[in-house]
């Protein structure tokens, strides 16, 4: 059963890592926290969810549709909300975000209604693999394998190819990296896109995998990923990859041992434990103060 | 003296309406007030009520009436405001003088209600009020619901003798009052039971991931897994259930008694069972006639639990009149709490002594098809 629940553990932890991911990459550049990322996460399970039901097109392609869409959704909320406020105080993007935030979810109440929505039966085979006494549904398979490949081709991005390269260059010093002739306005573009991409991928596959979408399915997710991407270190890839699995290992765990009521404080407790003896996270860098 | 004409007019008018008022006082009606919401959130639960009252009143009428008298239904809509009830409680009794209210269908309103009452020594039956501490607000406050503490240990029995099932899983949802409560009660049931709690686990309201409490349940392998939250998360639990390929099904309250149920839990939910107060699925011949008749005067309508409470509680009043021989309340009163084996259309009610309905069957519906069918009426003992 221990490693039964490992699985689940880690097919939590994937989820949770992917959204991190959004987090941690837009953090790193441009040091705002974007609170919006979660109701991307539910836009792309919400958008997947209309193209299956209308469309009724195959969840694979529902996926890469609804990364599309976030991809353009992300790049939308950067050009309209943050990239006016991009050389005001933090604090105005901070509230931008949240104000998206709040904008998106109410949006999503209102079209669709306050009740969770489920993917119809027989979208993705409901099977499982026997690994001696552990069985590992296919949905999580899905899950390890997707969010596995996004992780792989995210590092292959960012520290193989010249986007990567401005993307560092960026997150190291912005205005270095201007000067250096980044087009840094398409770089931040750019990294919206991809972590929105994420996140979507992120939305979609919990929302087959517990086959509920709903307005609100963002908001605790999305706040359990941001502490998955400080614990892992804020700003740091690798970090936000351990973070998330970190989270919902513990998670699932801790509902093993059975304290299920206390799963989420104990979670986050954790996350305070590991902060006070490492506050730049798991794998973070030093902050070091400009002078 | 286009004053004293206006002044005269006027006083004209206040006569008539004391007139008018004398009149209604003195006629030969005995006056029932509905409490509940009309618009609203919970108008659902308020306005079937009304219509089975009405339902009731009429049949009543018919036959000649109650003590000679005819009975009329006073109604008015409180919006499920707690604010707006305790006024219209307060015009029913001291304007309207009614022997009795019936109502309100929530538990929250009707212990807002119930103090009023008692001072005035109003009957107050409440037709859906099914929480805790509600007759205890005193001796003139019923209700003819099912209870959770009724229905549960027919359910157990009935599970033990029927399905043969020792190992029960329980799963509460810690955040929702509703489902720490049943479980309460399902755990003091299931003592000195041929059954045992296997695996006790809880999750929260709006939680979407259920893998690790169905991994811990799995691992003790029961034989049915009792619910006592709402119906999106029951759904939920179901479909992580048979993804981890458990075959057993769940049962629970009337809290996943939804279509929402069925339409998020899909196959998975196929085969797990909810208890309620009603069905119109194989009816005794009081309830044959009761929905033919009511479907004839409502185009087809298909009555269901609230219709079915309302309509009791009008007639149990009636019925209670009889044997009093009087609207008296000391005497109607007593003769209300000497209901015993009342054949309603949504059951047998009988009041215990400390005023709490006896009802029986239960009604056991199973979700087959797409559809809540009627699965069993257990019976209470």
């Amino acid at each position: 059963m221990l490693w039964q629940q490992l699985i689940n553990g880690l097919a939590l932890g994937s989820t949770y890592a992917l959204i991190a991911l959004g987090y941690t990459m837009v953090y790193g550049i441009i040091q705002l926290i974007n609170f919006a990322h979660g109701e991307i996460f539910m836009a792309g399970a919400f958008f997947a969810f209309l193209m299956v039901m209308v469309l009724k097109v195959n969840i694979f392609i529902a996926l890469i549709l609804a990364m599309a869409f976030c991809m353009l959704l992300g790049i939308f909320i950067e050009f309209v909300a943050y990239r006016r406020l991009r050389n005001s105080s933090r604090l105005s993007a901070l509230i931008s975000a949240i104000g998206v935030s709040i904008f998106l979810s109410t949006l999503a109440l209102l079209v669709f209604g306050a009740d969770a929505k489920g993917f119809p039966d027989g979208i993705f085979p409901n099977g499982q693999l026997q690994l001696g006494s552990v069985s590992i549904s296919f949905l999580q398979i899905l899950i390890f394998v997707v969010s596995g490949f996004l992780m792989l081709t995210l590092q292959f991005i960012v520290h193989r190819t010249k986007i990567g390269k401005a993307m560092r260059a960026t997150s190291q010093d912005y205005n270095t990296a201007a000067l250096m002739g980044v087009n840094v306005n398409m770089v931040i573009s750019f990294t919206f896109a991809l972590g929105s991409m994420l996140a979507a991928a992120g939305g979609v596959l919990v929302g087959v995998y517990f086959n509920a979408v709903s307005f609100n399915m963002g908001l605790l997710v999305g706040l359990k990923a941001f502490a998955a991407a400080v614990l892992g270190g804020i700003g740091s890839i690798p970090g936000a990859m351990l973070g998330g699995i970190l989270l919902g290992v513990t998670e699932v765990f801790t509902v093993t041992v059975g304290f299920s009521s206390y799963r989420d404080a104990i979670a986050f407790a954790v996350l305070v434990l590991v902060l006070l003896f490492r506050p730049s996270g798991l794998l973070g860098q030093k902050i070091q103060k400009k002078v | 003296m286009k004053k004293l004409i206006i002044i005269s007019l006027l006083l004209g008018l206040v006569m008539m309406t004391w007139a008018g008022y004398g009149l209604s006082k003195e006629s030969d009606t005995l006056k029932i007030g509905f409490l509940g919401a009309l618009t609203g959130d919970v108008a659902m639960y308020g306005q079937p009520t009304l219509a089975g009252m009405k339902m009731a009143a009429s049949e009543i009428n018919q036959a000649g009436g109650v003590l000679g008298k005819k009975i009329v239904i006073v109604e008015a809509d409180n919006r499920g405001d707690k604010q707006e009830a305790a006024t219209i409680v307060q015009r029913f009794i001291s304007r309207d003088k009614v022997i009795a209210i019936v109502g309100d269908p929530t538990t929250g309103i009707t212990k807002v209600a119930a103090p009023i009452c008692e001072r005035n020594k109003v009957i107050l039956l409440s037709a859906g009020a099914t929480g805790t501490g509600v007759v205890e607000l005193g001796k003139y406050i019923f209700r003819d619901t099912l209870l959770d503490t009724v229905a549960v240990p027919a359910l157990i029995d009935y599970f033990v003798s029927n399905a043969g099932f020792k190992k029960v899983a329980v799963i509460t949802s810690d955040n929702n009052d509703y489902s720490v409560g049943l479980t309460q009660v399902f755990k003091n049931a299931i003592k000195g039971k041929d059954c045992t709690i296997v695996s006790d686990e809880k999750v929260k309201d709006g939680d979407k991931d259920f893998s690790a409490q169905i991994t811990n349940i799995k691992a003790k392998n029961p034989d049915i897994i009792f619910f006592s939250g709402y119906y999106t998360e029951g759904s939920l639990i179901m479909k992580e259930a048979r993804k981890q390929g458990m075959k057993i099904n769940m049962f629970g309250g009337d809290g996943l008694y939804s279509p929402t149920l069925i339409s998020l839990g899909g196959q998975a939910i196929e085969g797990s069972m909810v208890y309620v107060g009603f069905s119109p699925e194989q009816p005794t011949p009081e309830t044959a006639k009761f929905i033919e008749k009511y479907k004839t005067a409502n185009k087809g309508v298909i009555p269901g639990l609230f219709e079915a409470q309302g309509y009791d509680a009008v007639r149990i009043l009636a019925e209670a009149l009889q044997r009093a021989k009087s609207s008296q309340p000391a005497k109607f009163r007593d003769a209300v709490a000497k209901t015993k084996d009342y054949k309603g259309v949504s059951g047998t009610i009988t009041f215990q002594a400390n005023q709490e309905p006896l009802k029986s069957p239960v009604y056991l519906l199973e979700i087959k098809n797409g559809q809540f069918a009627l699965k069993a009426k257990v019976p209470v003992k």
